[in-house]
């Protein structure tokens, strides 16, 4: 029989053995910091054969950054999937009353950028984003909890949270300026209303209805439209233990005549100590902005 | 008699019985509205080590809007709610202007960073329009999701200290904040680094780089935690006050939907045109 001393040592000897394996599983971006408050790293470790692991069953969580680095789901230019650059494969499927909205947006990026002091993106007030935008708005470090009975996305931009609910209900019925829930009348949302449902495993796919309508919201940086009519489709696909697919199509025939997908993002894992630094909008400060810089710059 | 009249009276009996049971007994709707306390109720126990859930004043949805001021501290003029503000802490003090409190402007010419949809950062959140938040819990981290303006904080609860307050360190709106549990049900976690531009509390009660604020969650029971602000303000205030004293909460169904409160600049500067401004007897710009 083993005395309790040799066992203890056993189980210590063993346990030594397995900690380098589980921190071999890990494949985040190396993060340090001797008062314990790593900033974020986009060294991503190549993922091989041997080091990727398979994706844990329906599950999401973790804090997740853009493979292309702080950079990749920055979205300036435009939605990833369709950037706004006068190229005649990433022109979009207006309808007539889409275009002539289009137009009527002044935006400080894209193919029609204005001159700063001339823009009207509501961004550029501080107004809410609404979804889809927050997707397209400077995507970086995003944290995703989930509990029995939904998901919740952690956007780093402005510091601004959002529910999918995974507990089976319905998809509110989308009517003349807010949706029906039970029966009764509920407003718009910036965020909508969104319900998820896992098609396998390591697939969920959500649907939003209920959004701001046009006179409040952009689809992207670039001020393409979007309306309240829109429904929104969002697939999660955990691909491996260390990689996310984050993807969206739009259907929106207010504005464009055929759905489109506008995303198509690839994330990796991030170690979850990263502390991940603020990044908020003020409208003060984007007014000091547009009179030292952006007034200047436009000549005005 | 015609069985049509005694299966009406039957009814109507029925009805008269149904209302009084409803009356003495419960009126809540779980999930459809707030899940508020009732009388006799006896929740289980706490659960260790847990302020995961949806959580909502226990009093009433309105128990923490404080529009006078941290709840526990109100500005309303009298001697005991006088905060021991240092002379470097009253000039701050008097130099914002609040819309609301016995120091009240007009609120077109209030310089309260609230309204114009700045960032209202920590602890303000709590002690302006707190309502119902959503706390989740990792192995690392208590998160807290606040209905105004759907912001979320991070605390860290995997050990870290906190940052060191000095010159180098970035200003943040919802400061550096690390908490861990003192015993199985209590939970304090203290933060540091809040950026100055924001208030305190909605009567322009200000906070220096220095302060550091503790707030404390106690799980008294399955259904019920408490809440606990206390600043440590020594630039601005003599000794520290007690903001917010055990505000209870109650724990609302995991299925309940948090409706949006949104602040939106665009709407205020309607609003400050429309009303805010003539009623003040000014046509300018908002001030700041």
């Amino acid at each position: 029989m083993i005395s309790r001393s040799l066992r203890r040592v056993l189980v210590l000897l063993a346990a030594s053995a397995l900690f380098p394996i589980v921190t071999a599983a890990q494949n985040y971006p190396k993060v340090s910091s001797p008062d314990g408050w790593p900033s974020p790293s986009w060294e991503y470790p190549p993922l091989t054969p041997q080091t990727r692991k398979p994706a844990p069953r329906r599950d999401l969580s973790g804090m997740w950054g853009p493979l292309g680095g702080h950079m990749g789901g920055v979205q300036a230019g435009g939605v990833l999937s369709k950037p706004n650059n006068g190229r005649p494969e990433n022109a979009l499927p207006y309808t007539t009353y889409g275009l002539e909205l289009y137009k009527s947006h002044k935006a400080a990026e894209g193919a029609d950028a204005v001159l700063p002091a001339e823009n009207n993106d509501p961004r550029n007030k501080c107004e809410p984003l609404g979804i889809p935008r927050y997707n397209h708005y400077n995507v970086r470090l995003t944290q995703i909890f989930q509990d029995p009975t939904k998901v919740v996305i952690l956007y780093h931009y402005d510091n601004r949270w959002r529910i999918i609910w995974t507990d089976g209900r319905k998809l509110p019925k989308l009517i003349d300026g807010g949706v029906e829930i039970d029966g009764q009348f509920r407003e718009q949302r910036i965020f909508g209303y969104s319900v998820g449902r896992w098609t396998d495993d390591n697939t969920l796919v959500v649907e939003t209805v209920g959004t701001y309508p046009e006179d409040r919201v952009w689809l992207d940086s670039t001020g393409r439209p979007i309306t309240d009519q829109v429904r929104v489709t969002e697939t999660f696909k955990r691909i491996s233990l260390d990689e996310l697919e984050w993807s969206e199509t739009i259907d929106d025939p207010k504005v464009y005549t055929k759905p489109w997908e506008t995303m198509r993002l690839q994330m990796r894992l991030h170690d979850p100590h990263t502390d991940v630094m603020e990044y908020y909008c003020s409208p003060y400060e984007a007014e000091q902005y547009n009179h030292f810089f952006g007034n200047d710059a436009s000549g005005k | 008699m015609p069985r049509r009249f005694v299966l009406a009276g039957l009814t109507a009996a029925g009805i008269l019985c149904l209302s009084v049971v409803a009356s003495n007994q419960v009126t809540r709707v779980p999930g459809a509205e707030y899940d508020s306390d009732f009388p006799n109720e006896k929740p289980g126990p706490a659960p260790r080590r847990d302020l995961s859930g949806i959580w909502e004043p226990a009093r009433g949805p309105g128990d923490a809007i404080q529009a006078n001021g941290a709840k526990n501290m109100p500005d309303t003029g009298r001697p005991e709610h006088q905060l021991p503000f240092t002379p470097e802490g009253l000039k701050a003090n008097l130099a914002n202007k609040p819309a609301w409190g016995p120091r009240l402007v007009p609120s077109a010419l209030s310089n309260d960073p609230q309204p114009t949809c700045e960032p209202q950062g920590w602890p303000r959140i709590i002690l302006h329009n707190y309502r119902t938040a959503q706390i989740l819990q990792t192995p690392k981290q208590v998160l807290i999701l606040y209905q105004f303006n759907r912001k979320w904080r991070n605390i860290w609860t995997d050990g870290r200290a906190l940052p060191v307050v000095d010159d180098v360190l970035e200003p943040r709106f919802w400061g550096y904040s690390t908490g861990r549990w003192v015993d199985d049900y209590t939970f304090v976690a203290q933060s540091v680094g809040m950026d100055e531009r924001t208030w305190l509390d909605n009567v322009g009660r200000p906070h220096s780089w220095e302060a550091r604020v503790e707030e404390r969650y106690f799980r008294r029971d399955a259904k019920h935690l408490e809440a606990t602000i206390t600043i440590d303000d020594p630039t601005f205030y003599s000794k520290p006050w007690v903001a917010l004293d055990r505000l209870p909460l109650r724990l609302q169904p995991d299925s309940f939907d948090i409706r949006e409160m949104e602040c939106s600049p665009s709407e205020f500067a309607r609003y400050q045109k429309e009303f805010a401004e003539p009623a003040a007897g000014v046509a300018s710009e908002t001030p700041r």
